[in-house]
């Protein structure tokens, strides 16, 4: 695997979108976070918000450059017709969407890592303004709370799912614009369809199997019985969502002809 | 390693498409063997066969005894140009190249190496999506000779070429065959193969209609015609029909002569005192040679209106 990985490493180096795309993952993050936390106010008479997660809604938008990242890590080579030299390199097709998994998975750590630090600063310096203060008994975010630690490693560990499930999807579809366009409709769309039923059973099960609903429940610090799914059950469903995706690019991989 | 590709009976089919329909042929090593047939005839086909792209229906192809998906650095036993544009145009061509040396365990150095080889020292570090079809030719070539393998397979290398390029490609190949080396070199026109291959694999519809030396291919298709110019008509004929030749007049001083060699007719001419001044025995290009061969392969073919069977 060295030398796959060695080769993935070089080419996602070399890519100009790279560099971009992981300052858009910190850019947008922290800048999102901060616009929610620079909005949301708590009144004298006390306030029901939860910290953690007001600092971390960034996270929404950040997403958005990590689907991008990965989409493009393969389907770029589809669309260019690269993909034919890679696989004429490394005939084992399997090892190439492994080799890409391991360095995408570890650029998506350390961005998502800078995005969520760079997140939780914003909200500790912009919230304190806005009511939040430890005197009322609402303390900014801290890093030294058990659960806002769980909820801060949560979303940097959602962001390489996504990251994955991004890949997987794009390996199954090839194209860029359609990969990037069923990535955003599952990150994006699908969480709003449980708004639109009715049956409250139905939507609770919606919003459980929701990969971007249920991972980022992970982010909850408060009122965790009220959450359909618990924070970290919440992750496996995001885990198995890009466990899918993997799976069915590398039964993909293995069957299809090489077409650009 | 045995410098090889086997091609043997592969069938594949893209929906209602029959693109090969028992491709079988032995590329062996120290020559250029040249893959030629019109478009559709299965050659680029059976390059993504032979590489583990596509995968055939039946048949298998092997390099080197062993199919191309169980070699470990596949890179440094075939070197394969498909698709010159087969590259990410933002990508420079020196760290396009590094990737790929980087998948075979190879270094920079290499990189640089092949890059001199080529002469695209000087834009080495440019974005290869700048490039003109003649310098990605040249990525493309750089990237095959990158892990110095004992087979080679150039799909229409030729193709974008200017004639200073197509001059250096055919020398490089000789070259490459000349050290031992399996080349395999695929073209639509028949006349890129002279001066460069040295035996010839015919392909049409999906098939190969002949598998031959270059000389051999020409003498098939040479039909023993000796042409005859001679002052002396009657008496020319006259010698010639008691030889036992069939002999058609073209014009006032040409004859045409079947079923003599042209030495035959030199010496029953001389013996008989008969003055000529031109004995010339026909031989077919091998453009005419291929033209021959395909004709019944050609799959897109200009018909004149009314006549089903008229040929371009």
């Amino acid at each position: 695997m060295r030398r796959e990985l060695h080769a993935e490493w070089t080419k996602t180096r070399t890519a100009p979108g790279t560099a971009w795309l992981l300052s858009a993952v910190v850019v947008l993050t922290a800048a999102a976070s901060a616009a929610v936390a620079a909005t949301v106010s708590c009144p004298e008479t006390g306030c029901d918000q939860d910290v953690a997660r007001l600092g971390l809604a960034g996270v929404q938008a950040g997403q958005a450059a990590v689907a991008v990242l990965a989409v493009l890590a393969v389907s770029g080579e589809y669309g260019t017709g690269m993909i034919a030299t890679t696989f004429a390199a490394v005939p084992r097709r399997g090892r190439v969407l492994a080799a890409k998994a391991a360095v995408l998975t570890g650029l998506t750590l350390a961005a998502g890592t800078v995005a969520v630090l760079a997140s939780v600063l914003a909200a500790r310096l912009i919230l304190p303004g806005n009511g939040f203060t430890a005197a009322d008994g609402h303390p900014p975010p801290s890093l030294s709370d058990g659960p806002t630690l769980r909820a801060a490693a949560g979303t940097v560990l959602y962001l390489a799912l996504i990251a994955l499930l991004s890949l997987g999807a794009a390996t199954v579809l090839r194209d860029s614009a359609t990969a990037a366009g069923v990535v955003c409709g599952l990150l994006y769309v699908l969480p709003l369809v449980p708004l639109m039923i009715g049956d409250p059973g139905l939507r609770r099960l919606l919003w459980q199997a929701a990969p971007a609903n249920a991972g980022l429940a992970i982010q909850t610090t408060t009122h965790l019985d009220d959450l359909p799914i618990g924070p970290w059950e919440g992750l496996g469903v995001a885990a198995a969502w890009a466990a899918a995706a993997l799976l069915g690019a590398w039964l993909l991989l293995r069957i299809r002809d090489v077409r650009a | 390693m045995h410098a090889t590709i086997e091609v043997i009976g592969l069938r594949k089919r893209y929906g209602r498409t029959l693109a090969l329909d028992g491709m079988s042929f032995t590329v062996l090593p120290g020559r250029v063997t040249g893959f030629v047939g019109p478009n559709g005839a299965g050659k680029s086909t059976t390059m993504r066969v032979i590489l583990g792209l596509d995968t055939a229906d039946e048949g298998s192809a092997l390099i080197g005894g062993r199919p191309y998906r169980s070699l470990r650095a596949p890179l440094r036993q075939v070197g394969a140009l498909l698709d010159a544009a087969a590259l990410q145009p933002s990508r420079t061509a020196r760290n396009h190249l590094l990737w790929l040396a980087h998948s075979q365990g190879l270094g920079a150095r290499r990189v640089d190496e092949v890059i001199d080889q080529v002469g695209l020292g000087a834009v080495a570090r440019r974005r290869a999506g700048g490039f003109s079809l003649g310098m990605r030719q040249r990525l493309g070539i750089a990237a095959a000779l990158l892990g110095d393998p004992p087979v080679l397979m150039l799909d229409e290398p030729v193709n974008g070429l200017d004639p200073e390029g197509i001059v250096w490609i055919r020398g490089l190949l000789r070259a490459l065959a000349a050290e031992g080396r399996a080349v395999l070199v695929s073209s639509h026109l028949m006349s890129e193969m002279q001066d460069m291959a040295d035996h010839l694999v015919v392909a049409g519809r999906g098939r190969v209609v002949a598998d031959t030396s270059v000389a051999g291919l020409i003498a098939a298709a040479s039909d023993g015609r000796v042409t005859l110019r001679t002052t002396a008509r009657p008496e020319a004929m006259e010698v010639l029909a008691r030889a036992g030749a069939r002999v058609a007049v073209q014009d006032r001083d040409t004859l045409t002569v079947f079923g003599l060699a042209a030495e035959r007719i030199v010496a029953l001419l001389g013996a008989n005192d008969v003055p000529f001044s031109e004995v010339a025995a026909h031989r077919a290009s091998l453009e005419e040679a291929y033209m021959e061969l395909t004709r019944d392969a050609v799959e897109f073919r200009a018909t004149a209106p009314g006549d089903e069977t008229a040929t371009s």
